[in-house]
């Protein structure tokens, strides 16, 4: 029998599979399904600052059609909005706690500091196992550069470690000019893993009906290649938990993720596709491949994974680029 | 059910026709009218009215009254009316003033308006009536001071003794109970009255007149002027219970039994809202429901009084409306050094009456805006002695061209502070609603009810004021008592 | 206006009024209390209703004498009359055939237990009390409990009582030989404290009956806000009773001394007052 347990954030998971922060982990009955397939965790839906901001515009701008009626209150409205979205979440995960035999990361989606990190306090005290940060903005002011974007994100991650005990994780946006140096600073802060890569709603342009609209929801299956990248060039270099997140749709994915050096895989798209029972097509299929490589814990297939890369990472990279050309030469 | 206005034109262009108005339209060319110049409203010298609870806007002298009154043209087609949520007279209690004859004018208030004396004073004109003034829309310059004329009639009716009260039908022999006597309260029990109804008000707490006595501060509406309304509403048989909770000293199913037929809700938005930051539970911050009343209901500024306050030297209110200016202007009455607002947009965009910000401003008030808290800090007592702010500017506007704060990242700063009072809006008291499961209920917590009867879910109970609208004023929630009133008495006729 | 039609001393400290108040009367529950302001200049305070007669339309409130509103209260005749009562406010107690219950009254919060003693043994439950204060002065309503109780351990500080100790012992004792399926406790603020915590740690689920600063009585000015489970509740309208486990004690005591200098200093000045007329 193979052992698929794996150590995340400090925290025993039965397995490494991860459910992120979307829809699917937003409501009990969903997560009970996901518990049932075989989720060793469940990244609950985000506390979401831009979406409490997007409907605060919208009330105060409803609202205030009413001429003088509830001013004070629709100014300050986000705070209702808010302080309903961390009952609901404390209330969830408390739930979840009770009820369900699965870890529970709590989730804050935000881009400044304000008072979120009295969130995660609150979600520390609602029982969470630990909290997930999800802290990036698209920066387009000309003048911003990348030093002081990254030192503001370094600071927010400050003061929310201040102020929990339970590990925190950073959920990385893929883009970034330090990624590396991010990663080293973050651990040494105290951060106990960090989640690559983050998604992106992306815009898209419909010329059918002249307007901006959502761009495509799901991930790609090939998606997976740049957090595949970054898992292989972090791990062993950065004393973090590593999650992979972002294109992994089978159960080949997921192992070569974890064969790169992931400690646990978060899943979403493939869900939403799917339906919850893949995932133990998933399970099922990683413990095929394990049994008939004969790897009987997840810490074989990860000395596996360090087997087959080089000593130098950059090589791994250049190794690649010119393994293509080479394919392809005249 | 008709638009109170569209009745109205018949009736306004009726009166206007009468002999006086004429004869007065004709006693002055429109030209001398326009030369005048706005009155202005004498107040109290700031820094001695600042340590003390005198009335500031001291109102108008007879002089001074009948020439502002002298300015209205009293146009065919009075928009001002228009601009009043209960459809006063306008011109008519105004050319009343001009031709001396007060107490006239104090009449004709009253058939529309309950508490002309309040409305006078809290009323925002300058986005009602006089922002529909001829003056403002066709010559873009001051309007006629209807309110201050208001105040005017209504004062001096009160100061006459002679205060007119309404004629009332003889009694139908039926029961309406009132939950709540604040504004909406009192002027559906004016209108129920009228209509020869038993009306009862019943009042939580054991003082009539709701916000008006716990919430505007003595500075700004005396009490005395909102007893004297009060007293009138007596002389026409309303009749008032004190220390009466609905839902807990007695059910609706109770009162029913006891043969009320008809229910109007106005319970008001008597809920306190909170930032839920860290530290706002440390000792020194208060709500500005808890602090007004506590003064103003309570007395807790008076020597012999009983309850005290939170006296703070450096006093930090935290919102930008009318009631935040109450508060921030009764920490100075009350001895603060420094009293400070902090309002997270800027000054622009704050919902509060720009006379009170002028008021506040001359006191001395320090305005902080594109500020926010994001928590505070206490002492080894568990007292507030800091709060941190976080500096906000205003993002890209949306597509009703409004911009939203924004957090300016890393501007934190702190600032000293022994007495905070929240003053971010209300709520509607959830007493009634708890006690009526049936009883629909907004997102918002409001009452649901029907926008042209104000009737709820519950056909016998009607609704209006705060507790349908959220916390707005005081000539709306008159406004929704009225249009109950004609509801429910339709309502009531047919139930037969 | 309401009458006072009855006055019981139990102790220097504590008295018990009758007071007429019919509508209170009929619709009053275990658990409930009342805002009463004594005259014009009056604090408005809330009393928890010990008993109440519908029948005779009367509530009994039991005062302990602490600050100038209770003084003045407790200096009242029957004859006299009380400005303002309003009622009854709060959630009534939730009562059930638990099983046994343990009932832990420390001081005058005896006062407020006792209609929670009489309905839990109504609905079937064993009773066992525990009741302690300070000193013998202190300890009111022995008998009435006993009336409702299954058995009854009495402790005082000073031992001038029944057994000498704190009340989380004599709690403490019965837990060891008893199976508690619910437990009621209600006292001043630090009791209250460390008896939630013998119960936490036994896991016998609790509820505490908060007193806290009010004003209004009704929802309206946040004053009496605790922290319960991380939540900000208002023990006016969501209380007074909560669960005891989840009760932010430590942040309840520091906000009750908000007003402690005003309170004392009101107090002996009152009393200068009235020793001077």
């Amino acid at each position: 029998m193979v052992d698929l347990k794996t150590k995340y954030l400090g925290l025993e998971l039965k397995n490494p599979i991860i459910v992120g922060s979307s829809g699917l982990t937003g409501n009990f009955e969903s997560i009970e399904r996901l518990a049932a397939n075989g989720a060793a965790a469940v990244v609950i839906k985000s506390l979401f600052e831009e979406e409490i901001r997007m409907e605060y515009r919208h009330s105060l701008s409803k609202g205030l059609a009413d001429q003088d009626s509830n001013l004070d209150f629709l100014d300050y409205f986000d705070y209702e909005l808010k302080h309903d979205m961390l009952t609901r979440c404390s209330a969830l995960i408390r739930d979840v706690k009770s009820r369900l035999g699965i870890k529970v990361i709590a989730s804050i989606n935000c881009s400044s500091a304000g008072e979120w990190f009295s969130y995660a306090a609150k979600l520390e005290e609602a029982g969470a196992d630990a909290i997930e940060l999800n802290i990036y903005r698209l920066e387009t002011d000309v003048n911003m550069s990348a030093a002081s974007i990254s030192e503001r994100y370094l600071n927010i991650v400050k003061k929310v470690l201040d102020h929990v005990s339970i590990p925190v994780a950073v959920k990385l946006p893929p883009y970034m000019t330090d990624t590396a140096y991010m990663a080293g600073q973050l651990a040494a802060l105290g951060v106990k893993g960090l989640v690559l890569f983050n998604r992106f709603y992306n815009p898209d342009i419909d010329l059918e009906s002249n307007r901006i609209v959502s761009g495509q929801v799901y991930s790609n299956p090939s998606d997976y290649a740049w957090p595949l990248r970054w898992i292989s060039v972090l791990s062993g270099k950065v004393d973090v938990d590593l999650a992979a997140s972002n294109g992994i749709h089978n159960a080949e994915t997921a192992i070569k993720m974890i064969v790169a050096g992931a400690d646990a895989v978060q899943l979403v798209s493939a869900i939403y596709k799917n339906g919850a029972g893949y995932l133990l097509d998933i399970l099922t299929g990683i413990e095929k491949w394990m049994k008939a490589r004969d790897f009987k814990d997840l810490e074989a297939v990860r000395s596996y994974g360090r087997s087959l890369k080089p000593a130098d990472p950059g090589q791994f990279e250049r190794v690649q680029f010119m393994k293509y050309f080479g394919d392809y030469s005249i | 059910m008709a638009n109170i206005n569209s009745d109205r034109t018949e009736y306004l262009k009726q009166e206007r026709s009468a002999p006086w108005r004429e004869e007065l339209r004709k006693s002055k060319k429109n030209k001398e009218r326009t030369d005048i110049h706005r009155v202005e409203m004498p107040s109290a010298p700031p820094m001695e009215r600042a340590r003390s609870y005198v009335e500031v806007n001291m109102g108008l002298t007879v002089e001074e009254a009948v020439v502002e009154a002298s300015r209205c043209i009293d146009c065919p087609d009075p928009t001002c009316v228009q601009g009043c949520p209960v459809g006063v007279n306008i011109p008519k209690f105004i050319k009343n003033i001009e031709r001396g004859e007060f107490l006239e004018a104090a009449k004709t208030l009253k058939d529309t308006n309950t508490l002309p004396a309040v409305c006078g004073r809290v009323c925002p004109q300058e986005k009602q009536c006089e922002s529909n003034c001829f003056y403002k829309i066709k010559m873009n310059r001051e309007p006629v001071a209807i309110g201050y004329l208001e105040r005017f009639a209504a004062d001096y009716e009160q100061n006459s003794g002679n205060i007119s009260v309404p004629e009332v039908a003889p009694s139908n022999g039926r029961k309406v109970a009132v939950i709540g006597s604040g504004p909406a309260g009192l002027a559906f029990a004016g209108d129920m009255a009228k209509l020869g109804y038993e009306v009862h008000i019943l009042e939580a707490l054991h003082e009539i007149g709701g916000v008006l006595k716990y919430g505007i501060p003595e500075f700004r509406l005396p009490n005395k002027v909102v007893d004297v309304e009060i007293e009138n509403l007596r002389k026409m048989g309303v009749k008032f219970e004190t220390n009466f909770i609905v839902g807990k000293t007695a059910t609706i199913d109770d009162l029913r039994e006891e043969g009320f037929e008809g229910f109007f809700v106005a319970s008001g938005a008597g809920l306190p809202r909170f930032m839920n930051i860290p530290g706002e539970n440390l000792v020194g911050i208060l709500s500005s429901n808890e602090y007004l009343t506590r003064v103003n209901l309570m007395g807790a500024s008076r020597s012999g009084m009983d309850t005290p306050v939170v006296k703070g030297k450096r006093v930090v209110v935290v919102g930008g409306g009318n009631t935040a200016m109450d508060s921030v202007r009764t920490a100075l009455r009350l001895g603060a050094e420094k009293a400070t607002i902090v309002y997270r947009r800027s000054l622009e965009e704050m919902p509060a009456r720009v006379e009170e910000v002028k008021h506040a401003m001359e006191e001395g008030v320090e305005f902080l805006t594109l500020c926010n808290p994001v928590e505070y800090i206490g002492n080894e007592n568990g007292r507030v002695k800091q709060v941190r702010l976080q500096k906000m500017e205003l993002g890209e506007p949306d597509a009703d061209g409004r911009r939203s704060p924004v957090v300016v990242e890393g501007s934190e700063f702190l600032i000293d502070a022994d007495t905070v009072v929240v003053s971010i809006g209300v709520s509607p008291n959830p007493l009634i609603p708890q006690s009526l499961p049936n009883l629909k209920v907004t997102r918002w917590k409001t009452l649901d009810v029907d926008p042209d009867t104000l009737q709820t879910s519950i056909p016998d109970i009607f609704a209006g004021g705060d507790i349908v609208r959220g916390g707005a004023t005081v000539i709306l929630a008159m406004g929704d008592g009225r249009k109950a009133a004609a509801s429910m008495h339709e309502y009531l006729q047919n139930k037969q | 206006m309401n009458k006072i039609v009855g006055k019981k001393i139990f102790s220097e400290n504590v008295v018990g009024l009758d007071i007429e108040a019919p509508r209170i009367a009929k619709a009053r529950k275990a658990g409930h209390f009342v805002i009463v302001r004594v005259d014009e200049k009056g604090e408005r305070i809330p009393l928890t209703i010990s008993s109440a007669d519908s029948v005779k339309g009367t509530i009994t409130l039991v005062i302990q004498k602490v600050g100038v509103s209770s003084r003045k209260l407790t200096s009242l005749e029957p004859g006299d009359t009380v400005l303002d009562i309003v009622g009854p406010l709060g959630q009534a107690t939730h009562v059930e055939n638990f099983g046994t219950v343990l009932a832990c009254g420390g001081g005058v919060g005896v006062a407020p237990l006792l209609p929670i003693v009489e309905a839990m043994k109504k609905a079937g439950n064993k009773v066992i009390s525990v009741i302690a204060a300070r000193n013998k002065e202190l300890l009111i309503l022995e008998d009435q409990i006993r009336e409702y109780s299954d058995e009854v351990i009495v402790l005082t500080d000073d031992g001038s009582y029944g057994r000498k100790g704190l009340i989380t012992e004599g709690m403490e004792e019965v837990i060891a030989r008893e199976k508690i399926d619910h437990a009621v406790i209600i006292g001043p603020g630090i009791m209250m404290k460390f008896a939630s915590m013998v119960t936490k740690k036994h896991n016998i689920p609790s509820i505490a009956s908060l007193n806290t600063i009010m004003v209004d009585g009704t929802g309206m000015c946040g004053a009496c806000r605790v922290t319960v489970g991380g939540r900000t509740r208002f023990v006016c309208v969501d209380g007074p009773e909560f669960d005891a486990a989840e009760v932010d004690f430590d942040e309840m005591l520091m906000r009750l001394n908000g007003y402690k200098a005003e309170e004392l200093k009101a107090a002996e000045e009152y009393s200068c007052k009235v020793a001077n007329k």
